[in-house]
């Protein structure tokens, strides 16, 4: 039985990740020798973009990666 | 995954055409591509001193209710909330398609990311085989479980704002293209280096067996 290689990356949504959703779901990862996962926020990962300003924008986007939780996020 | 996004106007609103939404406000979720779509939609239509702009929620049900109920002249949405927008009697004032890009952190090598890229690609294979099909996920996986959301139907959604395709390398022009847009808006700083941006050597690796 081959070992799985864990990747954790930030949770996607249908409109900019359905690709990975089905990916997951059709055990396409797996078959690659994947085990992909979604980091799970917590009440701080959470922020309000209407909190932000243009040019100083405030965004959930990265904050796991930042936070040494997930490995890669979609941008 | 390619993202389609709109700038939608409300049914009751008197805007028609981007161009006549110079010098009114455009709820936008700044720091999401999203934004960044709405910001070139905008400047398309309109001198750059003409695109009026606020900051709003990230979540699409949030700004589309307060489309909904006044608070701006237009918004950004994307789907399924672009397909809400439409059935209550919203219009698309302009609509456009953007990369949505995957950052990694230096810890995935090669190996592991052309695993990533060759899962996706057959998935963006299924999902183009039966799109029709596939939008289902538009009612699982939202920021939420919404009742607009789940009161449609698979045959609601417009197919050609479906839009995957396989991962490709970043072309190196592209991404100085983007660098610089960004920063004529004031969102970057310094000049574009791509060996500070783009592990080239992982990504030829990770794509030289597509």
């Amino acid at each position: 039985m081959t070992m799985l290689k864990t990747m954790v990356i930030e949770p996607v949504r249908a409109f900019n990740g359905m690709d990975v959703l089905v990916a997951r779901d059709e055990g396409l990862f797996e078959a690659e020798g994947l085990d992909v996962q979604f980091a799970k926020r917590e009440p701080g990962d959470i922020r309000s973009t209407a909190e932000g300003t243009l040019t100083h924008p405030v965004s959930s986007q990265g904050r796991l990666q930042e936070r040494g939780v997930a490995r890669m996020y979609q941008a | 995954m390619v993202v389609c996004g709109a700038l939608v106007v409300a049914p009751f609103s008197p805007v028609y055409t981007p161009q006549e939404l110079a010098h009114r406000v455009v709820a936008l979720d700044y720091g999401n591509g999203t934004a960044y779509a709405g910001l070139q939609m905008l400047e398309s239509a309109m001198p750059r001193e003409a695109v009026t702009t606020r900051s709003f929620d990230a979540n699409p049900s949030k700004r589309y209710a307060a489309l909904m109920a006044g608070e701006f002249d237009a918004t950004v949405l994307q789907e399924p909330w672009i397909t809400v927008a439409e059935k209550a009697g919203c219009r698309l004032v302009s609509t456009t398609f953007f990369y949505g890009t995957w950052v990694a952190d230096d810890t995935v090598d090669a190996e592991a990311y052309a695993a990533f890229v060759r899962a996706t690609t057959e998935a963006a294979r299924r999902i183009n085989a039966d799109k029709r099909a596939y939008a289902r996920y538009y009612k699982t996986d939202d920021f939420e479980v919404t009742p607009d959301v789940q009161a449609l139907s698979l045959d609601d959604f417009n197919l050609s704002r479906i839009q995957v395709k396989a991962p490709e390398p970043i072309p190196e022009a592209d991404a100085r293209w983007d660098w610089d847009w960004m920063s004529s808006w004031g969102l970057l700083n310094g000049t574009f280096d791509i060996e500070s941006q783009i592990n080239t050597a992982v990504q030829q690796a990770a794509h030289a067996g597509r």
